[in-house]
Formats: structure tokens, sequence, C-alpha cells
């Protein structure tokens, strides 16, 4: 638990100061401007992971993080302006360019599996995804029309 | 996992490389290409997935490298989800407002079955299209397939397939989309946003990019509806497969097999090997 920690630490330094330098280039947003709020983003996340080691329920650690994360910003909830001002500096696209680019370094592996794959299934792989998303938005659209909400 | 992935931050290689990619990609910067009435926006994190992946072909980029990144993605995913938290805090009350529609589109993510089914079992697929077209297909759903029908049965050999093309395409193919419907259809940018929890990290950090791209002014409030639609898939995902998407996939095959092979009157050899 403590070495996985304390490389966790280090791994996340190195993210942070690569979002950090993106969300510069990308976004305009000085590192040091940024700094405290990809700090508290770092922070949540190494706590989601240690809960997630330490409970025994069967939930994946990013949902003890993305929790984490509501419950401290909720409104009223002690120092959360502070935590929301912060972490606004950091773009979330700034956040999602790097972990494509380890994504695309990751799948090179795959790419000879993925060429041998027949035209019927890269087809029907790509249905599966419009179903997938195209139905969600289909049903959450007709719900908040029916409420009103939009 | 992390255990087994020891000392992944001695890979300097590999962040320096990622480094480089991310700052090429956000130089490059946003580009929209109107198509129709709508368009398709290219974002930094698509040139990065493509030039990482470009780059394994390279000597900058060896098989440790590959392997080494795929923990990274998971801790980097795990600072997204981070931020989908903080930005959904303060949101809750318009969250509490629009929370049967956030729950009840988990309800979507069976589309698939719906959309992918039909036309896998008109291509003439057989047992496969069950493991590939039940679900996005990512770890969880694998383990499922693996677990019921093992890897090497058709449904195995289906869900590998598709897990194998969401790996390699699906944030490149839901990024390019994503953006793209929200702009020709009249689906609004919030239902989209709820939308995306999909089950996949950099799936939904693809999907949900576009969308704030697009609509600058709603950043807040997509951010924080994806954020929960990604934790509610990501609790409950699973247990969607086990009791709702497999069976009905399983379900549905039969009823659409046993009419293509009705109407196939002459096709005796698919029955005969099914």
């Amino acid at each position: 638990m403590l070495k996985s920690l304390k490389e966790w630490v280090i791994v996340f330094i190195i993210i942070g100061a690569i979002m950090l330098i993106g969300n510069w280039i990308g976004y305009d947003i000085m590192p040091l401007d940024a700094l405290p709020g990809i700090a508290v983003l770092i922070g949540i996340s190494l706590a989601g992971l240690v809960i997630h080691r330490l409970l025994p329920f069967q939930m994946p650690s990013i949902a003890y993080i993305g929790i984490l994360g509501l419950i401290l910003t909720l409104p009223n909830m002690p120092g959360s302006e502070q935590i929301v001002a912060w972490t606004a500096e950091v773009s979330l696209l700034a956040i999602a360019t790097p972990i494509l680019a380890y994504a695309g370094v990751s799948i090179g592996r795959s790419w000879f599996d993925f060429v041998q794959l027949g035209w019927r299934t890269i087809v029907i792989g790509m249905f599966v995804l419009l179903g997938t998303f195209l139905g969600s938005a289909v049903i959450a659209e007709v719900i908040l029309r029916m409420q009103g909400i939009i | 996992m992390a255990e087994k992935s020891m000392k992944l931050w001695k890979d300097w290689r590999l962040h320096l490389v990622v480094l480089a990619i991310v700052m090429v990609a956000e130089s490059i910067g946003t580009h929209s290409i109107p198509l129709g009435p709508g368009a398709i926006l290219l974002l930094p994190m698509l040139y990065a997935v493509i030039i990482g992946l470009a780059l394994y072909f390279t000597p900058l980029v060896s098989e440790k490298q590959s392997i080494n990144a795929e923990p990274l993605v998971f801790l980097s995913v795990a600072v997204l989800i981070a931020k989908f938290g903080v930005q959904a805090g303060p949101a809750i009350p318009q969250i509490i407002e629009a929370g049967p529609a956030l729950l009840l589109q988990e309800f979507g993510n069976l589309g698939t079955i719906f959309l992918a089914l039909p036309l896998a079992v008109f291509l003439g697929l057989k047992r496969e299209s069950i493991g590939m077209t039940h679900s996005i297909g990512r770890e969880a759903n694998l383990a499922l397939i693996t677990d019921k029908y093992g890897l090497s049965s058709p449904e195995g050999r289906g869900v590998m397939a598709m897990y194998i093309f969401g790996t390699v395409f699906g944030s490149i193919f839901i990024g390019l989309i994503s953006g793209f419907l929200a702009t020709v259809t009249p689906i609004h940018p919030l239902s989209f946003a709820m939308a995306t929890g999909v089950g996949s990290g950099s799936m939904a950090a693809a999907s949900l990019g576009p969308l704030i791209a697009a609509y600058p002014e709603m950043s807040a409030e997509l951010t924080a509806f994806s954020g929960v639609s990604n934790l509610i898939s990501s609790v409950s995902g699973l247990y969607m497969s086990i009791f709702v998407g497999l069976p009905l996939t399983v379900k549905m095959y039969e009823i659409l097999s046993k009419k293509r092979d009705l109407k196939a009157a002459g096709g005796a050899e698919d029955v005969k090997k099914s």
C-alpha cells in the first residue's frame, strides 16, 4: 500500500505537470495559476484510490473519486468555493489530451489485431457505439422535455 | 494493478513522448470542419490519440512504453473523474432536478441491442453477435462474457473483437460523431452530455470534449451532467449488462436468427451449424 501510494504520488506529479503544460499551450492559463487546481484534483484522485483499497465494497475506484469531488464542492460545504475556483483554472480538455496521448501509445499494441478484424466487425462496432450513445441521448431528451427543463 | 506495474514513473521516454504529443496537439488547436448543417470538431485529444498510435510504429516507442501506458491511462482518467466530481457538486440542484433523466438514460445504453444486433444478424453473424452487441464491450463486459461462455466460444470471440475495435477506434469514432450529432440533430447538448457515460473513461472524455468546444457557454453544466452520468454508469453498468443487457440480447438474437433462418429456407447449413 505505502509503496503504491508513493508511486501513485510520483506518477500523478508527472501527469499533473503534463496537464499544466497542455493547459498553458492550449488554453492560455499560466501553470502557476492552475497549480492549486491540479493539486486539488490529484489529491481527490489519490484519496479515492486509497479509500477504494481500504473499503471492502465492490465499487470501482473512480466511483469513490467522483463522489468525493462532488461532496467537497457541494454548496455550503466549507471551502467548496475555493476548490471550485481553483479547479476552474484547469480546462477539462487539457486533462483529456494527455489521457488520449497515453491511450494512443497503449493501443499501438492492439493495432495488428485491429487490422485483422473483418469489415463486418468494424461496421457493427460503429453501430454499437452509435446505438449506446444515441440511445441514452434520446431517452434523456424525452425526459428532460417532459419535465420542461429544456 | 499498481503493484504489478512498478516503477511506472521511471519510464521517462514514455512521459517525454506524451509531453511532446500534448504540446504538438495543443499547438494545433481546435478546428471545425463544416459538414452539411453541422460540423465535425477536431480537438487536440483526437490528434493526441492518432499521434500516439502512429508513434508506436517508430523507434521512439517500444513495446515497453506501450505496456506502461495502459495503467497511466487509468491514473490520468482518475484526474478527469475528479474534475467531473468538482463540477458536479455546485450543480447539485440542477442534477437533482434532472435526476429522472440521468437515471433513466442508463437504459439508453441498451440502444446498441436494438441498433447493432439486427445489423449483425443481417450481415450473417451467428452467436458472435451476442458478444459483440450486448454492450460497448469494455473490460467489465469482457470479463462477464468470458465468465459465462468462455473466451474461445463464439460469444467470447465476438466480445473480444468488439473490445479490440473499441480500444483502437472507440475514442476516435465517438469523438468525431458526438460533436457532429449535437450540431445536426435537434437533441439538446445536455442530453448528449448525459449520454457520454458509456462506461469508458477515455470515450467519455472524447465524446464530452466536442460538446464543450461547440457550446462553451454551457461547459460547466455539460461537464457536471456528464460526470454524474459516468458515475452512474461506472457503478451500475455491469449489473445492467448482467440483468438486462445480456439476457435481452440473447432473447433478441434467438428471435432474429429464427426469422433469418426461416427466410433462408434453403440455408440448411446455417441450421446444422447452430
